[in-house]
Parts: structure tokens; sequence; C-alpha cells
């Protein structure tokens, strides 16, 4: 499976991609994008079957990528990994088509738990 | 106008003490002790602003061996490989996941910024008219870390929520 990381933090990407590896997810393709339209223009061309997304991020935050993506026809699994999380957000998330919402700072125990069920 | 802020040093203190679990001390060998001093001193800070339901900073704050620290854990690296690049994000990250806690905690309606890194003291940094209202002050390993809390006093001039 192609997983595309999206968050303008460098080193948040990094830290995503290494919990993703401790929590067993390490063989799969793992694909970067630094801020929203990034994620956005990669999510159309490179195809990923799942995007974790930050939230506050330039250009477009993770919630209007995701409500792009949607109005464009694009139904890939999408969910947050977010140091913000209020109920205000989480229902938009869900009412948008978010698969997930995962706060920061997070374990890979909870990687685990939300991405098995998606990952296999 | 700013509500009446019901984040307090415990639940700064909590958040500290998830990030350290999660990331900077995954062992749990290397906690901060809390010192209490809020006049320790510092080298290099990061901060958020917040606005909207309430508004002020929240601003992370260390020595540089202890913002090189975090960033070698961070990164999974040794201490002698971490750049300034790195410090810089490191620190940057830490204001966003600390004021990201904090944003969850305050009322609907607050907005989080994207962080502002400076690689110099906390005591070079102003933020006109705002009042420290908590904190957590501490040693990492025996460097200074510490996160606060500042509240504007007047929010007139802020963005809007």
């Amino acid at each position: 499976m192609k997983i595309l990381i999206a968050d303008d933090s460098r080193v948040m990407r990094q830290i995503v991609v290494r919990t993703l590896r401790q929590a067993g997810f390490g063989d799969h393709d793992l694909v970067e994008a630094a801020d929203g339209q990034e994620a956005f223009d990669k999510t159309t061309a490179e195809q990923p079957d799942l995007v974790i997304s930050d939230w506050n991020m330039p250009h477009m935050t993770g919630i209007e990528v995701l409500r792009q993506l949607r109005a464009a026809g694009n139904n890939v699994k999408f969910g947050f990994v977010t140091s913000e999380c209020t109920p205000e957000m989480k229902t938009a998330a869900e009412a948008a088509g978010s698969a997930f919402f995962i706060v920061k700072p997070f374990t890979a125990e909870r990687f685990d738990e939300v991405f098995a069920p998606i990952l296999g | 106008m700013s509500v009446e802020v019901e984040v307090d040093e415990n639940d700064l203190a909590e958040m500290v003490e998830q990030v350290w679990e999660s990331y900077l001390d995954p062992e749990g060998v290397s906690p901060l002790m809390q010192t209490y001093d809020e006049n320790q001193p510092s080298e290099v800070h990061s901060s958020v602003s917040i606005t909207g339901s309430w508004n002020g900073h929240v601003v992370y704050a260390s020595s540089r061996a202890a913002a090189q620290r975090a960033a070698a854990a961070f990164l999974a690296m040794e201490l002698d490989e971490v750049s300034e690049e790195d410090i810089s994000d490191t620190l940057g990250e830490l204001a966003n996941i600390v004021g990201g806690n904090v944003k969850a905690m305050l009322p609907p309606g607050a907005q989080l910024s994207l962080p502002q890194v400076v690689l110099a003291p906390e005591a070079s940094a102003r933020f006109p008219n705002t009042e420290r209202i908590s904190g957590v002050y501490g040693l990492w390993e025996g460097e200074p870390v510490s996160i606060s809390m500042w509240q504007s006093s007047t929010d007139t001039k802020e963005e809007g929520a």
C-alpha cells in the first residue's frame, strides 16, 4: 500500500514514519508532502491508499485538503494526526469523511490501534 | 473578551509529561524535574499564538543543549549529528504540540498560529500587553526547559475569532 504523510514539520513527518515502522507498518510505500497544497497535488497524482495529514499547515489546512479531495470525487482513506483536538474539529473531520483522528503526542500503540484495521 | 483561562500548571505539567513519554524520554529514565523557578535561563525558544476565545502565546524555552538533545530524540539521531535546522524544526514542533493541546482545553473558537522559532533566549522575546499566567519550569538531565502561557491583557487589537 502507498501512504502519504502530510505535515509541514519535517521533524513530525520523520516521527510519523518512525512510529509507523515501530508499529509494524514500515514495509509500505511512504510518500511525504510538506504543506496542504502539496498534499492535495500528490494525493491526486500519486493516488495513495491512505493519507495521514496534519491539520494546521500553510497554503491549505488538512481539512481543506480533505474537502477538496472529496469535492473532486477522490475517496481516498484520509485521517488526521494533529496536536489540536477540539470537539468541533473532530465533528468537522468526520463530516468531511475523515477515517481517524490521532492526537499528538502519540505512541506506536496508538498507531497500531488505528492503522491495523486499515493496513492489515 | 478573553475568558478566564482554564489551563493551569497541572494541565501544562500533564501535557509535558505526555511529550516526554512519547518522544523525549520513551524509556522513562530522564523526566523533566520541576524546579518551579520561572526565572531560569534559556538560550533558545519557540512559540505559538492562540487567538479567538482566548488570546495569548504558548512558549517553549530551553538551553541549546536541551534543544539539541530534544532534536536527537525526535529524529532518532546521535547528538553530534543534529543540525541547526533540526533544532529549529524540533523547537517549532514542541511549541506546536503543547500549543495544540492547550487549545484543545480552551472554549470553542480558538485559532492556533504556525510556530515561530528564535535561537535566542526567551528573555529577549517581547509579547506586548501580556502577562505570564502559568508555566512549568524544570531541568532535563540538568538542562533548563520551560513551557509557559502568556495571556493578552487587551485583546481588542488581536485578530478576531
